[in-house]
């Protein structure tokens, strides 16, 4: 089983991160689970989500404290996101440029990856009252990152569950989100091109 | 067809299935999204339902009560504070006699205001005479749904069903779920007919006044058919796995119980995330297996006699509190072993209000449960008194020092 917790901020898109996952995994065979824990829903509170991937049935209903993956979808979530719970051998993917995420993630110990998700949403009109809608350039980053879901099932399932107006630039920026995760640091574990899916 | 989708449009879907014919609801968070769904099925043509938008809990099942009194199929939705607003119309439902579904999400009390899961609202509704079904998996949610206007609609029972599962963990949670073809759902689910209607050609009075003379045999009636709602219940279980596939027990279902002497007891997700706590404990040399208790109301007694009388202990894991009491569950399955059993029996309360409950916490406490490091009573054990908590208990305590003094 791998298990993948994201932390993000309301507004973000991250319950529709998972739930896009969630089906993208079940389209390549896998039994998924994908659920949030709410704080205030608002725009810009905290919001916690959940995501398991298993090739058998899930029997696990409590939230994950030693994920595999830890998403952090905005920096200002570093602190709060490795408080609530990591194991060696996580690995960190953050929304960050790659000059600022070498410095701020430095006395980190774990593997890093970063994505600078802001600039693909904004340059694909993905923003809502001013804050900018990473979700979708997230689900190719992960799906890199993870090699649970590939970018195929990820643009199938944009291709089905987003309007027809906006599934081009979706899928733009899940292509872009997928091509533009750069390994900051790897840890004792091995990086992505070694290490075998633990799903197989 | 397969979906990935959260526990309340599953339960939406099992609405769409059932041929329901009048929903009436208020929304209510964390059960919104059964509502939302159901509304869109209508709209767009996928349902043909009148939905009544109420504007309370009160009401929504005032509404059900009259349309269920027309033998129509009706289904409403609610949660917490909902349920606890309609508790006077729960009775009206059940007191006369009248078949319908209603899905509770399980969710906390007020105040503190809290959205997330226990089980004080729905057990605060158990002596209603409404048959309570639990459900544990998503899976379970869609399948229960239609079993549930079976055995509300069979002439044995005639009571109305609420079927329960757990806010935000089963409600908002994504999984996958296999949606069965209308043409098997009707093999299974027969349309509804009444036994009685309101008919304006010829009036009568239904749920009148009754003298001491009568009300002690209506309600045995009730008792007696919450009696036979034991078998109707596992009938339905059994027929549905047969016509349209899925069993999650009748009254009650197990996981590695064969060999026992120790069990789990549980109801809802806690009995789901607690088969990972059973293969852990076995894993530890613990010869363990689960019960979950699926149908709250009726109470499977003989069944839990069945599997639990000879144990050498029994862990009950409660999601709710009876104050003053213990957790309900715990007295529940004591009642039952009173006098055939000779098992040790504790009891956690935990995972109120949303507070998470692992598998590792539930294998800790059962083994400091078998170690005799453990009293056999109702436990806390995720409870931390902080800092932050103690200062109103002192505060309290300043108070009635002086309160003394004075």
């Amino acid at each position: 089983m791998v298990e993948i917790r994201f932390h993000s901020l309301g507004g973000q898109g991250a319950v529709t991160l998972i739930n896009m996952l969630a089906q993208a995994g079940d389209l390549v065979g896998r039994k998924v689970q994908a659920f949030p824990f709410f704080g205030a829903e608002r725009r810009g509170a905290p919001v916690m989500c959940f995501l398991r991937m298993d090739d058998k049935e899930i029997a696990l209903r409590s939230q994950i404290y030693k994920p595999d993956f830890l998403v952090i979808m905005s920096p200002s979530l570093i602190d709060a996101a490795i408080e609530e719970g990591t194991k060696e051998g996580t690995t960190v993917l953050i929304n960050m440029a790659e000059e600022e995420a070498r410095s701020r993630t430095a006395d980190l110990p774990f593997a890093v990856y970063s994505v600078d998700a802001t600039p693909i949403a904004l340059d694909l009109g993905m923003e809502v009252e001013g804050l900018p809608v990473v979700n979708i350039a997230f689900l190719g980053a992960v799906s890199y990152m993870t090699e649970l879901v590939p970018l195929e099932a990820v643009t199938e399932v944009l291709r089905e569950k987003m309007p027809p107006s906006r599934v081009e630039a979706s899928m733009e920026a899940a292509r872009r989100g997928f091509t533009s995760v750069v390994e900051i640091r790897k840890s004792k574990a091995a990086s992505r091109k070694e290490r075998k899916s633990a799903v197989s | 067809m397969r979906l990935v989708d959260t526990g309340n449009h599953i339960a939406a879907h099992a609405v769409r299935l059932s041929h329901v014919e009048v929903v009436s609801a208020y929304p209510i968070t964390p059960q919104t999204q059964v509502i939302e769904e159901i509304s869109r099925f209508i709209s767009e043509g996928e349902m043909d339902c009148e939905y009544i938008p109420v504007e309370s809990e009160h009401s929504a099942m005032a509404a059900m009560i009259g349309s269920a009194s027309m033998g129509v199929r009706s289904f409403s939705a609610t949660s917490s504070h909902g349920l606890a607003y309609m508790h006077e119309l729960l009775h009206w439902a059940a007191g006369i006699r009248l078949p319908m579904v209603m899905v509770n999400v399980n969710r906390a009390m007020g105040p503190g205001w809290n959205i997330w899961c226990d089980h004080q609202d729905t057990l605060a509704a158990r002596d209603t005479g409404w048959i309570q079904l639990h459900c544990a998996s998503h899976q379970e949610v869609l399948d229960t749904v239609i079993q549930a206007f079976r055995i509300s609609e069979d002439p044995l029972v005639t009571l109305p069903v609420m079927v329960c599962y757990d806010a935000i963990v089963i409600s908002h949670n994504y999984m996958q779920v296999e949606i069965p073809e209308q043409e098997t759902v009707d093999k299974f689910l027969p349309p509804f007919r009444s036994m009685w209607k309101l008919d304006f050609k010829h009036p009568f009075t239904h749920g009148s006044v009754i003298y001491p003379d009568d009300y002690e045999e209506v309600r045995y009636s009730m008792f007696e058919a919450l009696e036979s709602a034991r078998d109707v219940i596992k009938k339905a279980a059994s027929e549905y796995e047969s016509a349209v596939g899925g069993y999650h027990g009748g009254l009650i279902e197990t996981y590695q119980m064969e060999d026992a002497d120790v069990a789990l007891v549980a109801m809802g997700s806690i009995a789901s995330e607690g088969r990972v706590a059973v293969d852990e404990l076995r894993r530890k040399g613990h010869k363990c297996g689960l019960v979950r208790v699926r149908s709250y109301r009726p109470f499977p007694m003989q069944e839990l006699r069945d599997v639990l009388s000879d144990l050498r202990a029994v862990m009950i894991i409660d999601r709710a509190i009876s104050f003053g009491m213990e957790g309900p569950l715990y007295s529940e399955v004591k009642a039952v072993l009173y006098g055939k059993s000779d098992a040790e029996v504790y009891n956690l309360v935990t995972g109120l209000g949303g507070r998470d409950v692992t598998f590792e916490m539930i294998v800790e406490n059962t083994e400091a449960a078998l170690k005799g490091k453990m009293e056999q009573m109702s436990t806390w054990p995720t409870v931390r008194m902080n800092e932050h908590h103690m200062v109103s208990r002192r505060g309290l305590e300043e108070f009635w020092k002086e309160g003394s003094a004075q």
